[in-house]
């Protein structure tokens, strides 16, 4: 092999403190390096014109740069290589800039160190071997997961952009947490009204179907060709017949059932459309509260029903749909709040959380719109609102600002004005985090317009003082403690993610962080991919954000998938494990410790042997550290290659 | 050995269902038994079992696979037939497995300390706690207990873990661990002492591999890394260096999948104490996963799962 180096400058940035032409030099006694040079910047084109002629001149068959992070210009060097006519394989790049250049002022120490790395780097080369990708078809579906508002906005991009989407959501409707919304901030506006459209759009557009009441079961497959199997829960009612009309639920005697949709603040039937504008507009029978199905007994709901669609023999069902890309747009669940002691830990009925309040204040909502206390039904005089119950605090776990508590606490102090003129608002906070566009105006309008009296500071403790509550916090702004007295509190209760967001992230082999928030590809340059090909982010399942981010995150996870499927035919990712069936001896270890199910077994003239699935392989070399005669070898990463490092740097 | 009647009726018995049955019968002098493959009715009048019983037969299983094969355990070797069933490298249906309570087995290192090379012997007694030899007619008398392998000493399976016939008593485990002791004072070295033990004690490797070849968990067999060039782990020189390298490459590939037979040092013609190592990595297994080889043949062993977090490795915060 004839091996190029060329050692980087970077300007003064590796130079200041690297002598390059010292390892350039040092570089052409290496076993292989036919030639070798320093550089000022080879990343520019004439930098990149200097590898390509020196290609051809010298007939050089593999390229060796030391310059920077492979996570900068790998791809670059890659693509010159392949213009010079050699495989982008046949390259290699020492890192002498950020583990050498940067992190160390020893002019004499770093040129020895970058010396070694590049030492590496070409006795790796040696030993690699040319690399081919494969093209494969593309199924040109995307399943979309979770109807929130970045699922909803998500599925009519792709739609509008011809793609067939299936939207599968858990819930008996799509609109998630911001069809519970009364007025959006910071405009004011009813959420309904702005979202409902948007939700008719998906009931109605041709290319999406919608599963709603269901859950993903299972996620097999690949990029472009994924295989998942939804589970259609049992709603007891045929949705074919139901036309929604509602007759059932003026019929049902079972009205203690749980209300999730308004947020256990009013009780409900056992059978229930969540709300008016719901999409799909259709009954589902609770079951727990069900007397037919608890008891034997009832049956009134079937009976009324004008379309004969009450089925109480219904069970869950299975489909499997084929995609080619998936969009998580699961969401988030609000904080547990009752850890909090200090704040009656759910005993006192006047404490209630922001989206408690926030169907108070529907108009579709169990009280009409009009705001009363739980307890008595009373209209409160003081409202006092309480920011960061479950965010920025260490102590319940949840460092995190959830980032919107801000603008909604405004939001809610200036609308209990406007449903109570009468009525004082006063708001706890730590700091206003008020930064998107028109957000800090608006929080101040709270202030100087609507009197909502902000206090600086914690809340230590709520009880109960009379019929009413005494709020005793600190007012760090003026160093005294306050006590305040109030009918209702309403807790700012930051986002969590959501219940079952690990089990569903383990199913789409994408990662999570320690609270359950989903890993996007790179906190800068990948915000909406994950690190599974194909698989896409939207809205708060990556982290909390407000409507105006998860909207523009649907958005960008749809042209991402539109992107995708772009092309008719995928490349595979050449830098896959492979099993060399000879040294196979079919234990099937490998099989068990993969992350990504991307090895199968396989019957190879009646023994058994694995076998690696190039397109479901990631590339993690667990199988290779697993296997104990090395016979599964991730390619351009293999033994030989990794052993050459070591034995060019480990020289005695 | 008691049971020996008892284990040869029952051998019988099963004979016909199966293809051959692998147990253990007098071998080339009387300190020595050799592995004894029963294929026919009149093999098995051959069988003996007793303190010479020393080869895990569990070795011989994966060779097997695709025959129908019994197999005489005791209760260490049992654990290697456990741990093969949990690799997937033997089946059970094909497995007919018959265990024995066993009081321990000798070492002929021991042995052969006490006595020297003894050359040809003329014959061995074995009362409840002594040992006596002859040699060249004279008698040699030894304490059972000086010439047992140190292993049986804090072994805690005598009885087959898993078995389809048990003949005998079950007995309860050692309460001594006596055999620990060498970990113990190995721990106690400071780093630099324990490199200089392993370099004193590497530089005899011969590179036959016979611990390898008797270990009944190095399933590689042909693909070995010590001799393959792709991937060219090692090198044939002979220097401490890659004789060290392989045998930790071994131990390696040993964690939480050793069951301690001690196969290894007992096949080793150098007396390279080499259970110390592979006790090591399973002491250390123990601890960070609570889990031990060869015991539940429902578990899976730590190295062979993947989790997204351990419970006991801290990858976070640190």
């Amino acid at each position: 092999m004839k091996i190029g180096v060329f050692v980087c400058h970077c300007g003064s940035n590796i130079e200041g403190t690297v002598d390059t032409a010292a390892v350039a030099a040092a570089a052409r006694e290496f076993p292989g390096v036919a030639f070798a040079t320093d550089t000022m910047y080879t990343c520019s084109e004439p930098g990149q014109e200097e590898i390509v002629n020196a290609i051809k001149e010298h007939q050089l068959d593999g390229v060796v740069v030391a310059s920077c992070t492979p996570r900068m210009h790998e791809q670059t060097f890659r693509r010159t290589v392949e213009r010079a006519g050699l495989n982008r394989y046949l390259f290699e790049m020492a890192n002498i800039r950020e583990h050498v250049s940067w992190i160390g002022k020893d002019r004499e120490a770093n040129t020895n160190k970058a010396t070694e790395l590049v030492r590496m780097a070409a006795s790796k080369l040696l030993h690699n071997r040319p690399l081919l990708s494969k093209q494969f078809d593309i199924n040109k579906r995307v399943l979309i997961i979770g109807g929130g508002v970045a699922g909803i906005q998500a599925a009519l991009d792709c739609a509008e952009g011809g793609l067939e989407v299936i939207l599968v959501e858990k819930t008996t409707t799509i609109g998630g947490k911001m069809a519970k919304l009364d007025k959006t901030f910071p405009t004011v506006d009813c959420s309904c009204c702005i979202l409902g459209p948007r939700m008719v759009d998906v009931a109605q557009h041709p290319n999406i179907t919608l599963y709603a009441y269901s859950e993903i079961e299972e996620v097999s497959g690949y990029v472009g060709n994924f295989e998942v199997k939804v589970k259609k829960k049992a709603t007891y009612v045929d949705w074919d017949k139901c036309t929604g009309c509602g007759i059932c639920m003026t019929k049902c005697p079972s009205k203690k059932a749980t209300d999730f949709f308004n947020e256990g603040i009013g009780k409900t039937t056992a059978i229930n459309i969540p709300f008016p504008q719901a999409i799909p507009k259709k009954a589902k029978i609770d079951a727990n509260f069900c007397m037919k199905l608890q008891k034997g007994k009832c049956g009134i709901c079937a009976k009324v029903c004008p379309s004969g669609c009450i089925d109480f023999t219904q069970q869950d069902e299975f489909v499997t749909e084929k995609v080619g890309a998936i969009v998580a747009a699961t969401g988030f669940d609000l904080f547990d709040w009752t850890v909090y002691g200090e704040y009656g830990g759910g005993r006192y009925p006047d404490v209630i959380t922001s989206l408690q309040y926030e169907r108070m204040l529907s108009a579709s909502g169990p009280t009409g719109g009009h705001i009363k206390r739980p307890s008595d039904g009373k209209e409160p005089k003081n409202v006092v609102f309480i920011q960061c119950v479950g965010s920025r605090d260490k102590s319940v776990g949840r460092p995190y600002c959830t980032g919107f508590c801000c603008m909604y606490t405004a939001k809610q102090a200036i609308l209990t004005k406007d449903h109570l003129p009468e009525a004082q608002t006063y708001v706890f906070y730590m700091d206003i985090r008020a930064t998107g566009k028109n957000y800090d105006e608006f929080t101040r309008r709270a202030m100087e317009e609507y009197n909502a009296k902000y206090i600086r500071g914690r809340v230590s403790m709520i009880y109960p003082k009379g019929d009413s509550l005494l709020v005793r916090g600190a007012d760090t702004l003026m160093g005294t403690q306050v006590e305040v007295d109030a009918d209702l509190v309403v807790l700012a209760v930051g986002a969590d993610s959501s219940a079952g967001a690990a089990g569903l992230a383990e199913k789409l082999r994408i990662s999570y962080d320690s609270y359950g928030f989903y890993m996007e590809g790179h906190p800068k340059l990948k915000p909406v991919e994950t690190n599974t090909a194909g698989v896409y982010l939207a809205g708060c399942c990556q982290g909390p954000k407000d409507i105006p981010s998860s909207v523009a995150q649907g958005s960008a996870a749809a042209s991402k998938v539109l992107g995708l499927f772009s092309k008719d035919k995928l490349a595979s990712d050449p830098q896959v494990s492979v099993v060399d069936i000879k040294r196979c001896i079919g234990c099937g270890k490998c099989i068990k410790t993969c992350p990504f199910g991307a090895i199968k077994e396989i019957d190879f003239r009646g023994m058994k042997k694995a076998e690696v699935i190039e397109t479901v392989c990631q590339g993690c070399g667990i199988c290779t550290s697993t296997c104990p005669q090395g016979a599964a070898q991730l390619q351009h990463f293999t033994d030989n290659q990794i052993l050459s490092e070591v034995n060019a740097l480990c020289q005695f | 050995m008691k049971y020996q009647q008892e284990l040869k009726d029952s051998i019988r018995k099963a004979l016909p269902g199966l293809d051959v049955v692998i147990a253990w019968s007098a071998g080339y002098d009387p300190l020595h038994a050799t592995p004894h493959f029963i294929r026919r009715e009149e093999d098995i009048d051959r069988l003996e079992i007793g303190p010479f019983s020393v080869h895990n037969l569990a070795t011989y299983l994966p060779g097997l696979r695709g025959k129908k094969v019994g197999i005489v355990v005791k209760g260490c070797d049992s654990r290697s037939v456990i741990e093969l069933l949990q690799e997937n490298l033997i089946n059970r249906e094909e497995v007919t497995i018959f265990g024995f309570p066993c009081t321990g087995v000798v070492d002929q290192t021991k042995i052969r300390k006490a006595l020297g090379h003894t050359g040809k012997v003329d014959f061995c007694q074995i009362a409840s706690q002594t040992v006596v030899i002859g040699l060249g007619g004279e008698e040699h008398k030894l304490r059972l207990s000086k010439v047992l392998a140190d292993k049986c000493f804090s072994c805690q399976y005598p009885n087959a873990l898993i078995s389809d016939h048990f003949v005998g008593e079950k007995i309860s485990p050692s309460v001594q661990t006596e055999g620990d002791d060498d970990l113990e004072a190995f721990e106690k070295m400071p780093m630099d002492e324990r490199f200089a033990f392993w370099q004193k004690e590497m530089d005899r490797c011969i590179r036959c591999y016979a611990c390898r070849n008797a270990c009944p968990m190095c399933v590689c067999r042909d693909h070995c890394l010590a001799e393959s060039r792709d991937p060219h782990w090692l090198s044939q020189e002979d220097s401490v260096r890659d004789k060290w390298m392989f045998q930790l490459i071994h131990a390696y590939h040993l964690a939480g999948r050793c069951t301690e037979c001690g196969e290894c040092q007992r096949a080793c013609p150098m007396d390279i104490p080499l259970l110390l190592l592979k006790k090591k990595m399973n002491k250390e297994i123990k601890e960070l996963f609570q889990y031990e080889a060869g015991v539940d043949p429902e578990a899976t062993p730590p190295l062979l799962s993947f989790k997204m977090e351990e419970e006991n490795i801290n990858e976070r915060e640190w």
